[in-house]
């Protein structure tokens, strides 16, 4: 029994070592062939494409958002068909995912990294190699893509900010801002711009403390602030979930009527910011935009119709008040 | 239980020569032939090639599996003695971040660098075996709270954030060749990954051939009192299998973190589980004392095939995640009904 496992181990190991080894260099030769003739991926009307969408999470509603909006815009184009990968919050996952894509050849690749610097180099193969990628939301490292297509966060904190200090506080007032996860970028951006947006006005951030992305510790946030702040007028959240979090912590300290609450993202589902202000919990919400029908609005340039797209695509953001909030939300779940 | 138990000495000599018992040691293998068979039945093809079997894919899955199936090496052995380590993840994850550090923020020299995390996942290791049997804590309780502390440590270490790693010879920048992790050799064919995955592989199957060390440790997980009684240095062995594994989960840290050229704090979440699977589906008992590290390999690859073929297929990852665990749940039945060997 000793020997013949010690046959087996070195049987085994030898076929990890040369099994690939030997698959490998007929492959190589065509798949370097391949990338060299769909150097230009643009094939025109006639063919059938494959785009493979990479996701970072189906965790986070925004990102099934993004999947559903792709999805259902592609849905449109007879010539394409999408699949879908999910890497679940792992950086590695992602790099197979995208590797899987690759081994397939799909025509264009769709990538929502999870991280920056993890996906850069796999993501510079594809481009190299003559398959068009689109960014969407986040980008890579380096300039190796075709385009990348997301919001400002920066614009949108800034347009928060002014509705703030312009429509909801002209005279003045106490604004608490409960701010994403430390250290994420989006984070930083929306806090940044939205200081940009009170500048010059009397309207002061008394206080401001992070909750991480999620509604149950804006809740939480919101309860120990409502013991410290004895005014407050607004509450800005970096995020919807956390405003509603916040919102059911001062109904339930009997202080939510004296407040207006402000948030960002709107997703356009039964959950997200748009019914929030429909139903009279939040005052105002800002789209944050997927992307995925640009995305494929890119993706029929780049493989159909043979035209330029921009190497930045920066989507505008959309004020969300009770005036247009029945009229966004039928809107964006109307298309296709 | 006992009505499997009571007749087991006798099916044993009767499993010696039957065909029947060494295919069931041999699960893994077999499991893992059978699932490549699947593949390549159920692999999209291009140009009538089939996909699945390109040299390139099948190098991917190995490098895909790599960091894993190092982990489990070590974890084969820590479950071997009977005990569990839950930490590995959030080590490797602690590694990943130390190597970027070190290498990026401390210009430490590559070799220096690479002895110096090894040696903390050693010591880290090391720390949880003697807590484990110096106190007499349960390794499940020790390394849950390692697990916690290392993830803990790394996001101390990091500040927080993913720490970049670039290339180059100037300030803040790491040697060239750490970037080799992230590359193939061989023509480009084999990556490196893969390699170091082999290698330690190869390297526990041979040690535990030659040494008395893999007596010592069959020994304590089959009984560790008699193993005791019968002078087996009990402590001694566990301790050093648990620096091993912390070893092993430090080296997958640098591999993690040169092939994704950062060392980020919140990587690794959940590895020790998907390490527990490869060790599980290779036939490992979790009550120790049976289980070989050809069968973790095994394990590992097949993990590695299904998610590959579910992925070429673009089967949807909630699928996945369920199909997964019925492949875990139908690799344990096996082992449960097997004759004892």
């Amino acid at each position: 029994m000793r020997r013949s496992t010690r046959v087996i181990a070195g049987l085994l190991t030898a076929g990890v070592l040369t099994l690939p080894a030997c698959g490998t260099t007929s492959e190589n030769r065509g798949s370097a062939g391949g990338g060299q003739a769909r150097a230009d991926a643009c094939t025109g009307p006639d063919e059938d494409y494959l785009i493979g969408m990479s996701q970072a999470n189906l965790a986070e509603p925004y990102r099934v958002r993004m999947n559903e909006d792709i999805r259902r815009a592609a849905a449109k184009v007879p010539q394409f068909r999408v699949e879908f990968a999910d890497a679940g919050q792992d950086n590695s996952q992602q790099v197979t995912d995208v590797q899987n894509f690759l081994t397939k050849q799909v025509d264009l690749l769709i990538v929502s990294p999870n991280e920056a610097a993890p996906l850069t180099s796999v993501v510079a193969k594809a481009y190299n190699q003559g398959t068009p990628v689109i960014l969407l939301d986040r980008k890579v490292n380096g300039d190796a893509y075709s385009t990348f297509i997301g919001a400002d966060n920066v614009e949108i904190g800034r347009k928060a900010g002014e509705y703030i200090a312009q429509t909801l506080l002209p005279q003045g007032g106490n604004v608490v801002e409960i701010r994403g996860l430390p250290g994420s970028t989006p984070a930083q951006e929306r806090g940044e711009g939205f200081r940009q947006g009170i500048e010059g006005s009397q309207v002061q951030i008394v206080d401001s403390q992070a909750a991480d992305w999620l509604r149950e510790k804006g809740r939480e946030t919101m309860d120990a602030i409502l013991k410290s702040q004895p005014k407050i007028d607004v509450l800005f959240s970096h995020n919807d979930p956390m405003a509603e979090g916040a919102y059911l912590a001062a109904e339930a300290a009997g202080r939510a009527g004296g407040m207006e609450f402000v948030g960002i993202d709107a997703l356009p589902i039964p959950s997200g910011g748009i019914k929030a202000v429909e139903q009279g919990r939040l005052s105002a919400t800002f789209v944050y935009p997927t992307g995925g029908p640009e995305a494929i609005e890119a993706a029929k340039k780049l493989l159909i119709t043979c035209q330029d797209v921009p190497k930045t695509q920066i989507l505008q953001t959309e004020l969300i008040t009770e005036r247009n909030a029945t009229e966004v939300y039928n809107r964006e779940n109307s298309q296709g | 239980m006992t009505a499997t138990l009571t007749p087991a000495p006798e099916r044993e000599s009767d499993s010696r020569r039957s065909p029947l018992a060494w295919l069931v040691r041999f699960q893994s293998v077999l499991g893992l032939v059978v699932v490549f068979v699947g593949a390549i039945l159920f692999s999209p093809t291009r140009d009538g090639e089939i996909i699945f079997l390109s040299g390139e894919n099948l190098t991917n899955i190995v490098r895909a599996v790599s960091e894993i199936g190092i982990i489990a090496v070590g974890m084969t052995l820590v479950i071997l003695v009977g005990g569990i380590d839950l930490s590995v993840g959030s080590v490797l994850s602690l590694a990943a971040v130390g190597s970027a550090v070190l290498l990026v923020e401390d210009q430490v020299p590559l070799v220096l660098a690479v002895v110096l995390v090894l040696a903390i996942g050693l010591g880290f290791g090391a720390l949880q075996g003697m807590a484990s049997t110096l106190l007499g804590i349960q390794a499940f309780i020790v390394t849950l709270a390692g697990l916690s502390i290392a993830r803990g440590l790394a996001r101390l270490w990091a500040g927080g954030q993913a720490v970049p790693i670039a290339y180059g010879s100037g300030r803040g920048e790491a040697p060239v060749a750490f970037s080799l992790l992230g590359e193939r050799t061989f023509n480009g064919i084999v990556p490196i990954p893969a390699l170091i995955f082999v290698a330690v592989a190869a390297g526990a199957m041979v040690f535990l051939r030659v040494s008395a060390f893999s007596r010592h440790v069959y020994a304590i997980g089959g009984n560790e009192k008699a193993a005791r009684l019968s002078g087996v240095p009990v402590t001694r062995v566990k301790i050093t299998v648990f620096a091993v594994c912390g070893l092993l989960a430090a080296l997958a840290g640098i591999v993690h973190a040169g092939q994704l050229n950062q060392g980020s704090p919140n990587d690794g979440i959940g590895d020790e589980l998907d390490v527990i699977a490869a060790v599980v589906i290779g036939g490992t008992a979790l009550s120790g004392g049976r289980g070989t590290v050809l069968g973790t390999v095994a394990g590992a690859l097949l993990l590695g095939v299904l998610n590959n073929i579910l992925g070429l297929n673009s089967v949807d990852s909630n699928v996945q995640l369920v199909i997964k665990g019925l492949v875990i749940v139908a690799a344990a039945a096996v082992q449960r009904f097997a004759p004892r060997t």
